[in-house]
């Protein structure tokens, strides 16, 4: 019985320490679907991004791990910005008609070159570092902890906690949300949708960037490792509905307890086909989402 | 000049109705008399390889060029033909060519099953359904090593006995023509023009009284069924497989190939395949450029020039007529 018990409370603290992370990068992912109706297939690679400049901050730069990651943010949010401002903005003066599907096709483009981009300035090779943190703690569980994992998982939660004080109190944070709810209502109160725009596709860049960073030292940085906390966030994403923060949250521990449910039960390789199948009987009886808010977009669209 | 291709026009009209113009015909010839050309094996089968990529990119405009669905999840369709013909083959003795219509025929189930439960979500949701169904599928291949031997690959029997390319060519040229005539016939009868107009507007052609699930799930079907084909040929084809088959990157470059020769053309994308994989396979050295490249032309074609290769194509012709008005 003890066993028992004990071998629950290890699975619910790895699904939530994963399940956090997965937020986070789902949350980035949510905003820009719902601001600026973009399905961003290149979100994965300013996860990637943000872990080599972690890298770089941690051995050429020599900053504590903290700056490392802010670092890596910043500079994430700079490269949004010229994307957003070099590619979608152009792309929206000429097309109206059928924007989602030639973002997400844009999008696909921009993942490529910034994938293989990435590959020919540093190559096939891992770049990761021992840890930031030292030390492994247990939570009451039966196996330590690397504490990287536990202080990744805070940062998480806190960055969402300030995204979500951001949208809801400031008058940036306003305009952004009223942008979401209505463009051109948003437009007629004198906001400006270009910057409202930039600034949103930035912080989502930003918010993926500091996912990658703070994980560097259990993922290294690698050209194509963007590519499965991508899917991850879009199984949160299709498995919560959208536009709704602290659904992401749930969605995300969802997930996480998931996969590690099935990893300990079939073995890895096979959580994908268990998160799927679930997804698919969800999507079946409630098609717009678990905490879908109304009038949000689902989806059905 | 004008002349000349006034009376083409004419001439050619009603068969026009199944496909044949004149370009496409030249095409075809070409195609059927260039194994007489080339001696060097190395060339015919680059040549098989963008016709089969030409096939792939034509079934996928027939849904992303016409239903306006992009079937991210193509080569996991692919993929599924592939194995399921070479484990027919392996585990039951049957002959490849029963192989590869029952791995059409599997691809076509599957995809009408993920059509049923997801085509009615929008757009980019059942988009992202056939992604994982994908990535969901190569987990299973990968993981299932009793079956398909995992990433080590499985070896396949091939279709004909002589390690000569000229029966493939052949085989791979009669299963182009048949999907482009298919694919054409479909695409201008009324299901096509429903199919359109599914595409360019859901809620006005659903208010005109068109069952939109229904065709999307006809046309989703019908394009599954020809990537099961493909697949199955290229099982045979190649002779080794690996879960890689179904890798998204597969799906990209059918992609990027299918929207370079343009949208809703059908033939546009068998010429773009033609042009674009002997090119890229000139530069195969340059691997990271390669890809880059692809991403490049996506953002290109995505931002200015929608209409792709078969755009580019009329506006020369049109060119031409207006130049023949003045001399003429």
């Amino acid at each position: 019985m003890v066993d028992m018990v004990q071998e629950i409370w290890d699975i619910l603290v790895i699904a939530i320490l994963r399940g956090g992370l997965y937020a986070l990068f789902a949350v980035g992912l949510s905003l820009v679907f719902g601001v600026m109706n973009i399905a961003n297939f290149s979100h994965g690679e300013f996860y990637m991004i943000g872990a080599y400049f972690a890298f770089f901050g941690v051995t050429m730069l020599h900053l504590g791990p903290l700056p490392s990651i802010l670092m890596a943010g910043l500079l994430a949010f700079l490269i949004g910005i010229i994307v957003e401002r070099g590619l979608f903005n152009p792309l929206r003066k000429r097309s109206k008609k059928g924007w989602l599907m030639n973002t997400f096709l844009l999008t696909l483009g921009i993942s490529i070159i910034m994938q293989n981009g990435a590959r020919m300035i540093w190559g096939s090779k891992f770049y990761g570092i021992t840890q930031y943190w030292q030390g492994r703690t247990s939570i009451f569980t039966s196996m330590e902890i690397a504490n990287d994992r536990i202080v990744a998982f805070v940062i998480a939660i806190s960055a969402i906690a300030l995204l979500w004080y951001f949208l809801t109190y400031s008058r940036t944070g306003r305009a952004i949300r009223a942008v979401s709810q209505d463009e051109t209502g948003a437009i007629l109160m004198g906001i400006d949708l270009n910057w409202i725009h930039t600034l949103t596709f930035s912080l989502s860049c930003l918010l993926a960037a500091i996912a990658g960073a703070s994980l560097l030292s259990i993922n290294p940085a690698f050209p194509t490792m963007g590519v499965i906390p991508l899917y991850k966030s879009w199984f949160v994403l299709i498995l919560v509905g959208m536009g709704n923060i602290w659904g992401t949250i749930y969605g995300g521990l969802i997930v996480g307890l998931l996969e590690t449910v099935s990893i300990k039960l079939f073995g890895a390789g096979w959580q994908d086909v268990i998160s799927l199948t679930v997804i698919i009987l969800i999507l079946l009886f409630k098609p717009s989402g678990l905490f879908a808010k109304k009038g949000v977009k689902s989806v059905l669209e | 000049m004008k002349r000349f291709i006034m009376m083409s026009e004419k001439a050619y009209q009603p068969l026009g109705k199944i496909g044949i113009k004149p370009q496409i015909v030249i095409l075809f010839c070409g195609l059927l008399l260039a194994p007489l050309f080339i001696e060097d094996e190395f060339t015919l089968r680059i040549l098989i390889s963008s016709l089969l990529f030409g096939g792939l990119a034509m079934a996928f405009d027939f849904t992303s060029g016409f239903i306006n669905i992009v079937n991210f999840g193509f080569a996991a369709f692919t993929g599924l033909g592939a194995y399921t013909s070479a484990l027919v083959a392996i585990n039951l003795g049957l002959s490849p060519w029963i192989g590869i219509l029952l791995a059409s025929l599997l691809a076509g189930v599957i995809g009408l099953g993920l059509g049923l439960l997801t085509i009615r979500l929008g757009g980019i949701f059942a988009a992202c359904m056939a992604w994982f169904l994908a990535l969901a599928l190569m987990a299973v291949t990968a993981n299932w090593v009793g079956l398909t031997r995992g990433h080590s690959g499985l070896s396949v029997p091939p279709l004909f006995e002589t390690i000569k390319n000229l029966p493939y060519y052949y085989t791979i040229l009669l299963f182009i023509i048949l999907i482009y005539f298919l694919l054409t016939i479909i695409s201008k009868s009324k299901t096509g023009l429903a199919f359109r107009a599914i595409g360019q507007d859901i809620v006005a052609a659903s208010s005109s009284g068109l069952f939109a699930t229904k065709y999307k799930i006809i046309n989703f079907t019908i394009s599954c069924c020809l990537a099961g084909l493909l697949g199955g040929f290229f099982a045979h084809f190649v002779g080794v497989l690996t879960p890689q088959v179904l890798h998204t990157r597969n799906t990209v470059e059918v992609m990027v190939i299918s929207y370079l020769g343009g949208r809703g053309t059908i033939w546009g994308g068998l010429v773009s395949a033609l042009i674009m994989i002997p090119l890229m396979e000139n530069m195969k050295g340059l691997m990271e450029l390669r890809m880059l490249i692809y991403g490049a032309i996506m953002i290109f074609v995505m931002i200015f020039y929608p209409r792709g290769l078969a755009g580019l194509w009329e506006s020369g012709i049109n060119f031409f007529k207006r130049k023949g008005g003045f001399l003429g």
